[in-house]
């Protein structure tokens, strides 16, 4: 059964934070060739999207939110794409994570830097490809995935109301 | 060794990075592009004088709240010299298409022939619209 129209609140500035933090952390996996580092950010995104929030959230309520850095972006939203989004991205990073572990090097590093563009695309041009997925699952009437993108928004784009 | 692989990596990194701002820099070009071709077709723009096309929907509260008051700052501070061009995204569903409007607010920036030269999805400034309309040497 489809669930038209019941969005819930979502900080996109905690949304955000996550993004940066995911990005600039598999940035320096790849740079300094630190397998761990990925595997790490891999398993953070996975226990995020376990206990429903961004992965990184203590970054933006601990330290950004507190000292003023960030403020509080809260849109209307289903937070259900965007949790499906980062455990997808976490999927990613954890096999390219166990690939890097099993010397497959070039392939692994080339997911690392998937996961890293899309939250880049994420970041910078408010374009969840995670989300558009599962608003195309809903469409397909993939069970589970029952929210349908908010109202004037292109599936996937960042709602702006 | 290890610092040259490290090296190699940073160079690789940055010309990646630079390669999705350059492919993000070239899609707003195409968006561009693609509403100076297909026409502005706004009744409402008076050649002669720059713009700011405003797409909106009446369900919009950021378009409310935060859009519309910077718009009206900015007209106010150009007193007379930008015509704020107002479009309801859903009435004019073709239009939205055409310029490639997938959100509100989107704003575009048109100089005095009526062509749109920059493209703001999402919120934009009083600051950021006054810029884009100084680069134009406009105004």
């Amino acid at each position: 059964m489809l669930v038209p129209e019941q969005l819930g609140k979502v900080d996109h500035s905690s949304l955000r934070v996550n993004q940066a933090v995911i990005i600039l952390a598999l940035l320096a996996a790849f740079i300094f060739d630190l397998p761990w580092l990925a595997a790490a950010v891999a398993l953070i995104m996975l226990v995020g999207t376990g206990i429903g929030r961004p992965g990184f959230f203590f970054v933006y309520t601990g330290l950004l939110r507190p000292t003023g850095i960030v403020k509080q972006h809260v849109l209307a939203d289903n937070p259900e794409p965007h949790r499906f989004a980062q455990g997808f991205g976490g999927v990613v990073a954890a096999v390219s994570s166990a690939l890097l572990f099993l010397g497959a090097s070039a392939a692994s590093w080339a997911l690392v830097w998937l996961v890293i563009v899309l939250a880049a695309l994420n970041l910078f041009v408010g374009f969840c490809a995670g989300c558009a997925v599962y608003y195309w699952l809903n469409r397909m009437q993939v069970p589970g995935f029952l929210k349908e993108p908010p109202t004037e928004t292109f599936p996937g784009m960042r709602p702006r109301s | 060794m290890l610092l040259e692989g490290t090296l190699a990596r940073l160079i690789f990194a940055a010309v990646l990075i630079a390669a999705m701002a350059g492919t993000y820099r070239a899609g707003t070009s195409l968006v561009l592009a693609r509403a100076r071709r297909k026409g502005h077709g706004l009744s409402q723009f008076t050649p002669g004088t720059p713009g700011v096309v405003f797409f909106t929907t009446p369900d919009c509260v950021t378009c409310k709240a935060a859009q519309k008051p910077a718009l009206l700052a900015l007209a106010d501070r150009l007193s007379g010299r930008v015509q704020v061009i107002e479009v309801d995204a859903r009435d004019n569903a073709v239009l939205a298409k055409e310029w490639s409007v997938l959100s509100v607010p989107t704003t575009f920036v048109l100089d005095r022939d009526g062509r749109p030269r920059q493209v703001n999805h999402g919120y934009a400034s009083t600051e950021k619209l006054f810029g884009q309309l100084a680069a134009l040497g406009q105004i």
